[in-house]
């Protein structure tokens, strides 16, 4: 005999990682007390999450602060990304030539020229968007470029044969191509703006009204206040994970229809 | 093992059958029911370099105009590929031709460069006797059936099928629309315009996208096996289909097959390729008239084409091995 719950995919995707969390934070909860642990070295998930109802407010502003700066950093990406790749795809010179400085852009450590545009830019909250639109900004552009240019050279021999305007190759052909990348460059980026937020915060060190997550954190350190670090890490490990499945939802919502990626396996 | 069994499987078989195994679907393997009455006759030499002015003679009931010409057309690939050598082609208005040769001999490269999709590394190619930048305007519109349906995955099967007219800037127009319904009709889709590409079957995916190489109502339609994914019975009725609209809209058709009885059944002339280099070898004309319809495909005339082609093809595929060998 089947259990039905258990042969429903859909809700063994879901229960399956939940039971994994709950069973290690049961294991972490029962190591803790059995072993007495002190709460300045390491908490067990109730004194967090007793931390977590206590300090509801600053951490709840903290995390507003936080957001703020990781969707505007996402949006920034995203509209220069997405820019930046349709300029990439006009011309092969235009790509050789700027595409290196994108790669560049990627591979500096933000660690090290945060405190300089934190000096540069007056406002901690743009210079810490800035910070995290570098960091987010390259999977958009190379994701973008990469689907602009995969084009089914078939379809694209054919549109040529109608002779059909560049706008209307890419319009009707490359940026429909381009959706299941763009969507996959989405997805690392959503996750790497968070980072990107939090990075450039723990340098600049921000604190009073403007404080983020990650001062409260490093704030917390400082303190001995180790649950309400902890659960200032929860919250910032939540958001992450709601970014990615806000992304994949909103993936889902444009593929579902053709694209193998979105596909329900049917049997 | 395609072409193999094209030539060897029927009733004729050949004295001879072939070596030559490639990749290659075997398709409308069509039994000839009636064993060929007629000797054979002779066939013509094969022809390395023809002369397009040879292939003139036989074409006199078609106008005289030529739609293409292809002439001393190499194509050489970047990796060093010889696809094609001193192709030369001269296809007339209103004529039905189709090509016919072992998988790999060049034809699809051919039909992509009289498509004007592939430059020609050498020769030249002509449209309406001139040269490609007039090709599209009013009159001399092209069409083209890839071997794979090659349907834009995220519109359904009308947008699909609308796609020529949308680029051309006359989908808006109230004709388009009974254009399009005609051309789903055609290759029997009306009922399936608002599904994705992917929930179609194979050979309803190539039907659509036969009917969005038609829905332009093209000058010159050039094909690319586009059958070979079908069923007998879709397959016949499809073929009839062509010829019947060949005749009514003065249509010029190039058809890239693997069957020997399609090319018999459809065309006025079979232009049979070789492989390595690929080139043209044999152009055999298919002397009957049109209508033609089942009572053709059972005739001892088509028996004797089919057998001639057959061994045309046979020759080709020889030519390849010893060039190889
Ligand atoms: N884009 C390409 N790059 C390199 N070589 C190619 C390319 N396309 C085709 N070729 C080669 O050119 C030759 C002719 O290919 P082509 O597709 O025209 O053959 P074909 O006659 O249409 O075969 P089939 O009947 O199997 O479709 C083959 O040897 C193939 O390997
Ligand atoms: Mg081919």
């Amino acid at each position: 005999m089947k259990l039905p719950l258990i042969s429903n995919e859909r809700f063994v995707q879901i229960a399956a990682p939940i039971a994994v969390g709950l069973l290690f934070l049961v294991a972490w909860e029962v190591t803790v007390v059995a072993m007495e642990m002190p709460r300045y070295l390491l908490p067990g998930p109730s004194a967090i999450f007793q931390s977590l109802v206590n300090d509801w407010n600053t951490l709840f502003r903290g995390l507003l602060m936080t957001l703020k700066v990781t969707l505007m950093a996402f949006g920034i990406a995203l509209v220069l990304g997405v820019a930046a790749s349709l300029l990439f795809v006009q011309s092969k010179w235009i790509e050789v030539s700027l595409f290196p400085y994108a790669v560049l852009m990627q591979v500096t450590p933000i660690v090290a020229i945060a405190p300089l545009i934190i000096i540069w830019v007056d406002d901690t909250t743009w210079a810490l968007t800035i910070c995290a639109v570098i960091i987010a900004i390259f999977p958009i552009i190379s994701n973008t470029t990469l689907g602009l240019r995969s084009v089914d050279p078939n379809l694209l021999s054919m549109f040529r044969m109608y002779r059909s305007s560049r706008w209307q190759e890419l319009t009707r052909l490359r940026i429909p191509s381009a959706l299941p990348y763009f969507f996959g460059g989405l997805r690392i980026s959503s996750g790497l703006a968070l980072i990107g937020a939090v990075v450039a915060e723990f340098v600049a060190g921000t604190g009073g009204a403007r404080a983020g997550l990650a001062y409260l954190i490093l704030q917390s350190g400082y303190n001995l206040q180790i649950p309400r670090m902890f659960a200032a890490l929860a919250l910032i490990t939540l958001t992450g994970i709601a970014l990615f499945a806000l992304m994949v939802w909103l993936s889902d919502l444009a593929l579902r229809n053709w694209h193998e990626s979105a596909l329900r396996v049917e049997h | 093992m395609a072409f193999a069994a094209v030539c060897g499987n029927d009733r004729f078989s050949l004295n001879q059958p072939t070596a030559y195994s490639g990749p290659g679907t075997v398709s409308g393997d069509r039994t000839v029911t009636q064993p060929p009455a007629t000797p054979l006759k002779q066939v013509h030499p094969a022809r390395p370099s023809p002369d397009a002015a040879v292939t003139d003679g036989r074409t006199e009931t078609m106008g005289s105009r030529p739609v293409v010409q292809v002439s001393g057309v190499d194509k050489v690939y970047a990796n060093g590929t010889v696809a094609l050598q001193g192709a030369d082609l001269t296809v007339k208005q209103g004529e039905f031709v189709s090509l016919l040769g072992p998988s790999g001999c060049g034809k699809s490269t051919l039909l992509r460069i009289i498509a004007g999709m592939g430059e020609a590394t050498r020769g030249t190619v002509k449209w309406w006797e001139q040269d490609y930048k007039v090709v599209g305007d009013k009159g001399r519109k092209l069409a083209f059936v890839f071997q794979n349906a090659t349907l834009m995955p995220w519109a359904r099967v009308r947008k699909n099928v609308r796609l020529p007219l949308d680029l051309e800037g006359t989908a808006k127009r109230p004709e388009s629309q009974q254009k399009i319904d005609e051309a789903l009709e055609m290759v029997g889709l009306q009922g399936f315009e608002t599904a994705f590409p992917r929930e179609l079957s194979g050979g309803m995916q190539m039907r659509a996208s036969i009917a969005r190489a038609m829905v332009t109502e093209p000058n010159l339609l050039l094909m690319d096996e586009p059958f070979g994914a079908l069923d007998e019975m879709t397959r016949n009725k499809l073929n009839d289909d062509v010829l019947r609209l060949w005749q009514a809209k003065d249509w010029t058709v190039v058809f890239v097959t693997h069957s020997v009885y399609e090319a018999v059944y459809l065309s006025n002339r079979v232009v049979v390729m070789a492989a390595r280099p690929g080139r043209i070898v044999e152009d055999v004309a298919i002397d009957q008239p049109y209508p033609r319809s089942s009572d053709f495909r059972v005739s001892t005339e088509f028996a004797g084409y089919c057998r001639r082609v057959s061994q045309a093809l046979e020759r080709a595929s020889q030519m390849g091995e010893e060039v190889a060998s």
